[in-house]
């Protein structure tokens, strides 16, 4: 049988938390419902103290519930107060479009980083996501890579509401600060003209400065390869690094272009290994951020 | 030797000092709520000044490996536009949960003025209900009745003296301040609060017990090295160690920790890597580790 998500996260915090806190939640959760921002406000400062700030331990069948319940979503890194605020967020009266868009957003205003993490990636489970899309691309401004993180990686709303600015912002901001494309929903489905161009661009001036271009760039980049892009990724196929060449050679092979084969036969031993899937973005990606975890 | 300032308004200094605040050994700071020098005329200023005292100093203090926590509250002169006033009482609920938020703070009085005196009770009672300790300010003029004068009203609101922080105190308001119990804090403040030398002797005479010190660096002439540069000079001048541990260090964890959101383990032992909180640039910082500052070899290229 499939869940609701609120059935999921009641049961995931049932699972771990204190009698007590369960208590003050269950609490807050009605308080809430009765429409008084103050009690939400006032909750949702206090969750992580009332309820812990544990990981939420959950396993793969758990995953497979939420994907099932809400397509897209993947709690994998959700803890257990950001499950209650969550809660508290949707026990939230949301009849009235302008009160529940007023209320969420003074959170949003108010918000330090933990809880700014929390209500972007809480708003996939929300009513009214269609009016968020300009809240999506003011937080894509954030100056913090992890808020940045919980709009782009691992959820569905910037492929499901951002226009296509926003999103080739997103996607062009992830390169420039470092966080990761593979975990982005909708990467590949989302890639276009534009974004190939800025990527392409972008990637012309860091070979001119002599600095190093972020290898899943040409995931997105290759689809549209122009005869600059092409120069680029020939020269850097030739001299670049191993994780460079996987990355060319694998998005080279995604290409239907004439001059990607006469490229990849520079180096056959790479061009092979990404012609069997023996490379793949999602391997790239993970060896290219190691460092990083 | 560790340090902790539990009073600087680093919204107003650069990455300079916070560089050569964390190479002096500071490792957690306290920033209050207060005037930025020039009026603030709506509650929206207020609201995006605390968002970035409980978000984005926050982060931007992590990159240098100082862990950054605040205090909110409405202070003394902007107390006195009343309309004002109100509007940021009711935006106090919204920030007096978050995560780094150890005290109401800094509240008191300026110019003694009904109006301060309304909303100094007002977040009396507030602090009481959210059981946050309470860092007091007190005035530059008539200080020795203006400080009197708020410890008497936060006896009358029945708050326990070692839930209150008494700030900007001076040789002429210490005993009093020690005397009836609560943390007794001085502001090394070139020129105006106190100066180091003088800070020795206030050791030297009433000890460390309940004796905080802090630096209140701002966007004045100020230095945001004090309160490392007045333990070195306690040392140097002969008061023993444990002293300049309480007041430079463990008398501002005791005070604020109250709060339960002030621990040592947070900058000592930190959690272990946490991909949601974990700040640009913050892995360099776990374990203890210096921070890692990307400066060029040779200061004449900039790369
Ligand atoms: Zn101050």
């Amino acid at each position: 049988m499939s869940y609701t998500p609120i059935q999921l996260l009641e049961n995931w915090i049932l699972r771990q938390a204190s009698d007590a806190g369960q208590a003050w939640l269950d609490t807050q959760r009605e308080a809430v419902a009765s429409g008084d921002p103050k009690s939400l406000y006032l909750a949702f400062g206090f969750a992580p103290r009332k309820i812990g700030k544990a990981d939420l331990e959950l396993t793969e069948r758990d995953l497979n519930d939420a994907a099932e319940s809400r397509p897209g979503w993947q709690p994998q890194t959700w803890t257990i107060d950001q499950a209650a605020r969550v809660l508290l967020l949707m026990s939230l009266p949301s009849e009235d479009d302008a009160a529940y868009l007023a209320t969420i957003e003074k959170l949003f205003q108010t918000a330090e980083i933990r809880e700014q993490i929390c209500l972007y990636q809480a708003l996939q489970l929300l009513p009214h996501q269609e009016l968020f899309d300009d809240r999506l691309a003011e937080g894509i401004r954030t100056n913090i890579k992890t808020v940045f993180c919980a709009i782009a990686h691992c959820n569905p709303l910037p492929m499901e509401l951002m226009s296509e600015p926003a999103w080739n912002q997103m996607v062009l901001k992830a390169l420039f600060i470092g966080a990761a494309l593979d975990p982005i929903e909708g990467l590949d489905q989302r890639v276009n003209p534009e974004l190939a161009r800025m990527l392409i661009d972008f990637a012309h001036e860091r070979r001119a400065a002599k600095r190093p271009i972020p290898v899943e760039l040409w995931r997105v980049a290759a689809p549209f390869a122009d005869e600059i892009a092409l120069e680029d990724m020939k020269a850097l196929y030739t001299s670049g690094e191993n994780l460079e060449k996987s990355a060319i050679a694998l998005a080279l092979v995604s290409t239907a272009l004439d001059e990607a084969d006469e490229i990849l036969k520079t180096d056959p031993e790479v061009a092979k290994r990404a012609e069997s899937g023996d490379i793949t973005w999602r391997g790239i990606a993970e060896q290219a951020y190691a460092s990083e975890n | 030797m560790k340090f902790i300032d539990p009073h600087i308004h680093v919204t107003s200094r650069t990455t300079d000092d916070y560089e050569a605040m964390a190479a002096a050994g500071v490792a957690a700071i306290i920033e209050p709520a207060f005037w930025l020098g020039q009026p603030r005329t709506n509650v929206g200023s207020f609201q995006d000044y605390f968002s970035s005292l409980v978000g984005f100093e926050k982060f931007r203090a992590a990159q240098f490996g100082i862990r950054h926590y605040c205090t909110i509250g409405l202070n003394s002169k902007e107390a006195n536009n009343e309309a004002l006033a109100e509007q940021v009482m009711e935006l106090m609920p919204l920030f007096l949960a978050k995560e780094n938020v150890v005290a109401v703070g800094e509240i008191g009085f300026d110019d003694m003025t009904a109006a301060e005196e309304k909303y100094l009770r007002i977040q009396l009672e507030m602090a009481k209900e959210v059981n946050l300790p309470i860092l007091i300010h007190t005035p530059h003029r008539n200080k020795k009745q203006g400080t009197y004068r708020s410890m008497d009203i936060i006896e009358e609101h029945e708050i326990p003296p070692h839930m209150v922080v008494i700030d900007h105190n001076n040789e002429e308001t210490c005993e009093e301040v020690l005397r009836r119990g609560y943390w007794t804090a001085f502001t090394i403040y070139p020129k105006t609060k106190m100066g180091n030398e003088r800070m020795v002797e206030v050791v030297k005479k009433y000890g460390a017990e309940r004796i905080i010190i802090d630096s209140s660096a701002d966007w004045g002439v100020s230095d945001p090295l004090a309160v490392p540069k007045t333990g070195n000079l306690m040392l140097e001048r002969g008061i023993p160690k444990e002293h300049v541990e309480l007041t430079c260090y463990k008398n501002a964890l005791a005070a604020y920790g109250q709060s339960g959101q002030f621990e040592e383990s947070d900058w000592l032992s930190p959690e272990p890597i946490d991909q949601r909180s974990l700040f640009e640039g913050n892995s360099v910082l776990r374990g203890g580790q210096t921070p890692r500052v990307d400066k060029p070899e040779d200061d004449r290229i900039i790369q």
